[in-house]
């Protein structure tokens, strides 16, 4: 135990056992194998050498400004993208179609209008045959009486 | 092809740093073993943090020339990565870890009746020792290292050295009361 730590009021022989473990010796080959775990460490990230690149280029400056061009090219391109394309205005009033003064549909503020054709007309009235049953059948049957729930009471 | 400078100056950086670790290896690695292994008591997982503990060195081998005194760094390191592999593999019962721990202690010149008893009371202290609150048993057991002073210690647990003190204080009156306790009981 160093000599700042002297032990005070703790046995002997329980200091004894912690230094025993303290001075235990490591195991045979401990160094090769971690020097071999070291060894298959992936290695820290790093710049890429480019061989076909010129001299100057390899300067911290230079790469700090090409970085800054790259930089300022993007921010550029954002830029222009979002001047050019304007937000869409949401209007604040909805307009409401107006309805035609006769009623019936109107024509929705229609820039143009299809031209209908002309329907046919009838030269004189026709009775539909529905209509007619209905009156034989009056005319017939005055004496039968309907019978309805309410008659029933 | 020509060669690049930068590239040069990279290589170059880069074995530099590869020698400085590989001496951190050489230097430290039984150091760090025998710390790891005080708390862990067994020795495959005692080199598995060794290991892991350069393996993070190597993350940051960038900075080595920063650091002032690698040794006490190094042991930080380490303290740190037993501590937690320690806290995770806490449903693990320790009893067995000590009466192997006892059995392994080194026991020169006595007899095979001797030897047993000294482990028998070797395993005690240890099982002593387990008992201690976290903070009194981590200033104990580093203090046991002789190659450590109250300082290096505070800065492996970063705290400061009164603390070191006064923890190791507590650690030695608990010691010796729960070694006489021991002691009346028999």
């Amino acid at each position: 135990m160093n000599n700042n730590l002297k032990p005070a009021t703790m046995g002997g022989d329980a200091e004894e056992t912690l230094r025993l473990i303290a001075r235990l010796p490591a195991p045979e080959g401990l160094e090769d194998r971690v020097h071999a775990a070291v060894r298959k460490a992936p290695q820290s990230a790093r710049v890429l050498p480019w061989p076909a690149s010129p001299r100057w280029m390899h300067g911290a400056i230079a790469r700090g400004a090409a970085a800054a061009a790259i930089v300022c090219v993007v921010a550029g391109g954002g830029w222009a993208v979002y001047s050019r394309v304007q937000p869409l205005t949401v209007p604040r009033v909805i307009a409401m179609p107006r309805v035609a003064p006769g009623g019936g549909f109107s024509s929705a503020n229609a820039m143009r209008t299809p031209t209908t054709l002309n329907g046919p007309t009838l030269t004189h009235p026709v009775a539909s045959p529905k209509r007619a049953k209905k009156r034989a059948a009056h005319k017939q049957g005055s004496s039968t009486v309907r019978v309805t729930p309410a008659t029933r009471q | 092809m020509e060669i690049a400078p930068g590239a040069v100056q990279d290589e170059t950086r880069q074995h530099v740093e590869e020698e400085a670790l590989a001496a951190l290896v050489s230097q430290y690695a039984s150091t760090l073993y025998r710390v790891a292994f005080s708390v862990l008591r067994n020795p495959s997982d005692a080199e598995d943090a060794v290991q892991e503990a350069f393996l993070r060195v190597v993350r940051h081998r960038g900075g080595l020339d920063e650091i002032r005194d690698h040794r006490v760094w190094l042991i930080r390191i380490v303290w740190n990565i037993v501590l937690d592999r320690k806290r995770r593999a806490k449903t693990r019962p320790e009893t067995d870890d000590v009466e192997e721990l006892a059995r392994v202690l080194p026991a020169n010149g006595l007899s095979a009746e001797q030897h047993a008893a000294a482990a028998q009371h070797h395993a005690h202290v240890l099982r002593c020792v387990d008992r201690l609150p976290d903070k009194e048993r981590e200033v104990l057991m580093l203090s046991a290292f002789e190659e450590l002073s109250s300082v290096e210690i505070a800065f492996a647990l970063g705290i400061t050295e009164s603390s070191v003190r006064s923890r190791l204080f507590r650690a030695r009156n608990l010691m010796a009361e729960l070694l006489d306790h021991a002691r009346s009981l028999r």
